[in-house]
């Protein structure tokens, strides 16, 4: 039984404009320092409900806030009002690339990620061949991650990620993982974990790959949501505004 | 609480295999390996040792030698896990964008890393000891379950104080810094090259009796040097000082947890 439910989101970033400030200065200004940070309002009360079965699509302009609900929903941001409240265990294809240990090696690296995944020893016995396997880095794994290129880290860390049967599964932007051949196999294993997930939530601007996908989706504006529902009611209303007056929907605030 | 702490010991792994690799890598590169920490006390103590015999006749540089040893291997366990925490949220910035783990875990990762090079020193400690000590050579070695118990409690003690350090500088980038200068500071302050009995003779007797650095001196470095077991108040008096650091150690984390990501 997966289930995530957000009521009444809200998320507010506070950016400072020029450095941080230092404790010295903090200490002398003291209670006369007023807070130099500006305040950006991300996500505006949003609530969403998503239980077993359920397949959303976020579609919306860049910086629209589609990565943040996201990271939101995996609990890496966690909401300045309302609550959130998710049961079911997550992955999240997100910033996959990141998080890896330079120095290590390959075969050391996957242990590690998939220690972070929440598996054991015990259990990762069983799993760590076909994840090897699946990246195709063969003798590279034995070599320290440093020395790979872009594509073969992303490689390795798609294999990992994908190593898990999640039962919330949230993708952001279907990653371009390496070269084409890889290309095809990763979609592959992605369509296997999304027909096994029971939610699934997915960022895309492929309209065509979230109407496949998906049966709900979400059309975020400035972090506020601007339609939900039907994913063909909401493609069709997004491909609209966007043909009808380009420049229009993606002025940034 | 119960569950942050389940799910530090759910994730062990996770951290100790990254602590198993800091050490790796540390080591790699040189053929001495692991000998390279024991270098560094054991220089030290010899120049110092060298310095103050020549300048003090009277001392007698076979107990001095470890006397300034002990002192100075829990100095700098206390010194390094405060100033390496300050990292430890920066080099973990990755993990910490994946994956919401309790925060608790990387200053666990640093401390750790630290706790082994005072292990090392502690080792070449003992054996300095059952070599110079003519009576009973196994004297040092007997008191070992003796400070156990107060081991335990600083390790309790650098783990809160990497936690500590480690928010501050997230929050404020000049932290370590200042840090830097506080333990140069207080490195003179504090009875690593001298007695304790200097600092009351000066009228520094708060910083004789109230430093916590001072409580695990007399707990860990006075048994093993002279044989006789702290005192239970003493010992009292260090769990205080651990829990206190704890309690605060926890606040920062109950209070900056979730504000830290934002700061990154």
């Amino acid at each position: 039984m997966a289930k995530i439910e957000l009521n009444n989101i809200d998320l507010t970033f506070s950016i400072r404009q020029t450095r941080k400030i230092t404790l010295k200065e903090w200490l002398v200004q003291g209670i006369f320092w007023n807070n130099p940070a500006k305040k950006i309002h991300a996500l505006k009360t949003m609530s969403i409900t998503l239980q077993d079965g359920d397949r959303l699509g976020v579609i919306g302009h860049n910086g629209a806030g589609k990565s943040t609900l996201l990271k939101l929903m995996a609990g890496i941001y966690p909401p300045t009002n309302g609550s959130r409240n998710v049961e079911g265990n997550i992955c999240s294809l997100c910033v996959i690339s990141l998080g890896f240990e330079p120095d290590a090696s390959g075969w050391d690296n996957i242990r590690y990620r998939a220690y972070l995944q929440g598996e054991t020893p015990a259990t990762l016995k069983g799993k760590i061949q076909s994840i090897a396997e699946f990246s195709e880095l063969g003798d590279f794994l034995n070599i320290p991650v440093r020395y790979y290129s872009a594509g073969m880290l992303i490689r390795l860390a798609f294999s990992i990620a994908s190593a898990v049967e999640p039962e919330i599964l949230l993708i952001d932007e279907v990653l371009a993982v390496g070269d084409l051949a890889f290309q095809i196999k990763a979609r592959k294993r992605m369509e296997q974990m999304m027909s096994k997930a029971s939610l699934l939530v997915t960022i895309s601007h492929d309209l065509q790959a979230i109407c496949e996908l998906c049966n709900r989706a979400i059309w975020i504006d400035h972090g506020a949501i601007r339609l939900e529902g039907d994913v063909r009611k909401v493609v069709e209303a997004y491909r609209q505004c966007a043909t009808n007056s380009p420049g229009l929907h993606t002025a940034a605030a | 609480m119960i569950g942050q702490i389940s799910l530090v010991w759910k994730f062990r792994y996770f951290w100790l295999s990254l602590v198993k690799l800091d050490l790796k890598t540390r080591y790699r590169r040189s053929i001495l390996g692991i000998g390279w920490s024991l270098l560094n006390p054991i220089l030290m103590t010899i120049v110092f040792c060298l310095l103050f015999s020549t300048w003090q006749q009277n001392k007698d540089w076979k107990s001095f030698a470890p006397f300034f040893l002990a002192g100075l291997s829990i100095w700098e366990f206390i010194r390094s896990s405060t100033l390496s925490g300050c990292q430890t949220f920066f080099r973990n910035e990755a993990y910490i964008r994946q994956c919401p783990l309790p925060l608790a875990i990387y200053p666990l990762r640093t401390v750790l890393g630290t706790l082994i090079h005072f292990m090392i020193a502690l080792g070449v400690l003992l054996l300095l000891i059952s070599v110079f000590t003519e009576a009973d050579h196994w004297r040092a070695v007997k008191m070992i379950p003796v400070i156990f118990p107060s081991l335990v409690l600083l390790i309790i003690f650098c783990w809160a104080l990497s936690v500590i350090s480690g928010f501050l500088t997230v929050f404020f980038q000049d932290s370590q810094h200042l840090l830097e200068v506080f333990f140069q500071i207080f490195f003179f302050l504090t009875p690593i090259m001298y007695d304790n009995q200097l600092l009351v003779d000066r009228h520094l007797k708060l910083l004789a009796t109230g430093s916590p650095v001072v409580i695990f001196f007399d707990l860990i470095r006075e048994p093993l040097l002279s044989g006789n077991a702290p005192p239970l108040w003493l010992f009292t008096k260090g769990v205080i000082v651990t829990f206190a650091a704890m309690l605060g150690a926890l606040a920062v984390i109950r209070w900056l947890e979730k504000k830290l990501i934002f700061h990154l």
